[in-house]
């Protein structure tokens, strides 16, 4: 009996144990190597790498994500930094996404691998205002392909011009909803502002 | 000159080179961001108390808050003004209080922002909490060190927020039933857009209600 009880009390421990070390399995891949320096940026590539990070999840403030399209903690709670979950969140895709400097003052273009976890200085509500040297607003009725949609507490990318007044949007949503593309009316939504990257180079 | 003499010069010169440096910064600051007198509150040592006070929003956020959250901001809602020895900024909340605002002053890097809002976040409150510090790190100060504002919720009990600069304590007064919007120069890091915070919270007397650390990340 007194084996059985030993034996029940470390299997408890070890089947608690056993979701922290995943976690830490996960995290433990993220990594802050710098950011490759790119002479080119083309819209068609911003495309590729944000739908290459659909289905890998949001994490509040992270920009660290797999190519393995599961978010490997799809249950974190909202808005805690700390909990190192996989995915970027909206401002953190975007910056990735557009290949920026984590320096405000540099316009240049900056590729950050997957597991390079980093989010940028940039929320929402700054990207809206165009802050930061890489950044603009744009009116929406001529946001492109890859430019953003920004409100005061999210953005999301231009995937696909639709002709019905929405778009097919790239985004990081929420720990729920995760990192896809959604059908969304921002355009027409005056919360939301137009907002552009400067320097495609196609 | 022997070798013993040259080595005591070297130590001395050394010296001399170090003790200035080591006495330059780290002092109490006799006067705020707007030259005004920088009180101090006896019961927490080298204190300076950042002014703090209830003013109506009326115009005050025209130059900071974008055109498209205005609407959802009353003219006459109650903002809190405050003015640190680096910082100063602008709190006031939406019409339902579900969300809050901050104006954060100083200067933009990029340079496309003037003085005196470099930048502008906005906060979740849930059950009277903000559920972010809403770190910001885009703005930097005269010297054009980075300064990093964040919100800190009071606990209950507390009328003084105080945060750890290098140096002194500045102290922030619990205002308007709003978080507080604290700002320093200390603890952070740039490139990886986060800061950390040594925050006291302390009562009407001056007890200390609670010490630690805060990390904030921008995020949202």
């Amino acid at each position: 009996m007194r084996t059985f009880l030993a034996m029940l009390v470390a299997g408890f421990a070890l089947s608690g144990v056993t979701g922290a070390q995943a976690y830490h399995r996960f995290w433990a891949t993220c990594n802050s190597d710098a950011p490759t320096f790119m002479t080119t940026m083309t819209r068609d590539a911003a495309q590729d790498y944000a739908n290459a990070a659909r289905y890998e999840g949001y994490q509040w403030g992270g920009g660290c994500w797999n190519y393995d399209d599961v978010d490997s903690y799809p249950s974190d709670p909202p808005q805690e930094t700390g909990t190192h979950g996989e995915g970027g969140d909206c401002s953190g895709l975007t910056f990735k996404t557009w290949r920026e400097s984590t320096d405000t003052t540099r316009d240049g273009r900056y590729y950050w691998r997957a597991l390079r976890n980093v989010h940028g200085p940039y929320d929402a509500a700054s990207f809206r205002a165009g802050n930061g040297a890489p950044n603009h607003t744009v009116a929406k009725a001529t946001a492109g392909v890859m430019d953003a949609f920004a409100s005061s507490t999210h953005i999301g990318m231009v995937f696909v011009r639709s002709l019905y007044g929405g778009d097919q949007i790239v985004e990081a949503k929420c720990e729920t909803c995760g990192t896809n593309i959604f059908y969304r009316t921002y355009r027409g939504d005056s919360a939301y502002g137009g907002v552009g990257r400067w320097g495609w180079t196609g | 000159m022997g070798l013993d003499r040259l080595t005591a010069c070297v130590v001395a010169a050394a010296a001399l080179l170090v003790a200035p440096g080591c006495d330059s910064g780290g002092h109490r600051p006799a006067r705020l961001l707007d030259g005004r007198p920088a009180a101090r509150f006896d019961r927490v040592d080298g204190s300076v108390i950042a002014f703090g006070r209830v003013v109506e929003l009326d115009a005050r956020a025209d130059r900071c808050l974008a055109a498209a959250d205005r609407a959802d901001v009353s003219a006459d809602a109650p903002a809190v003004e405050r003015v640190g020895v680096n910082g100063a900024s602008l709190t006031f909340a939406n019409r339902d209080g579900s969300l809050v605002y901050a104006c954060d002053g100083g200067i933009d890097l990029a340079g496309e922002r003037a003085p005196p809002w470099c930048h502008t976040v906005v906060g979740e409150v849930q059950h009277h909490r903000v559920l972010d510090p809403r770190l910001d790190v885009l703005c930097s100060d005269r010297s054009r060190r980075p300064l990093a504002y964040a919100f800190v919720d009071p606990l209950p009990g507390t009328r003084w927020i105080g945060v750890r600069q290098d140096g002194y304590v500045e102290l922030y007064e619990v205002l308007g039933s709003l978080p507080v919007r604290v700002a320093s120069t200390r603890g952070i890091d740039a490139p990886n857009a986060r800061a950390s915070f040594e925050i006291s919270q302390y009562d009407a007397s001056g007890d200390e209600l609670a010490h630690g650390e805060m990390e904030a990340a921008v995020a949202g």
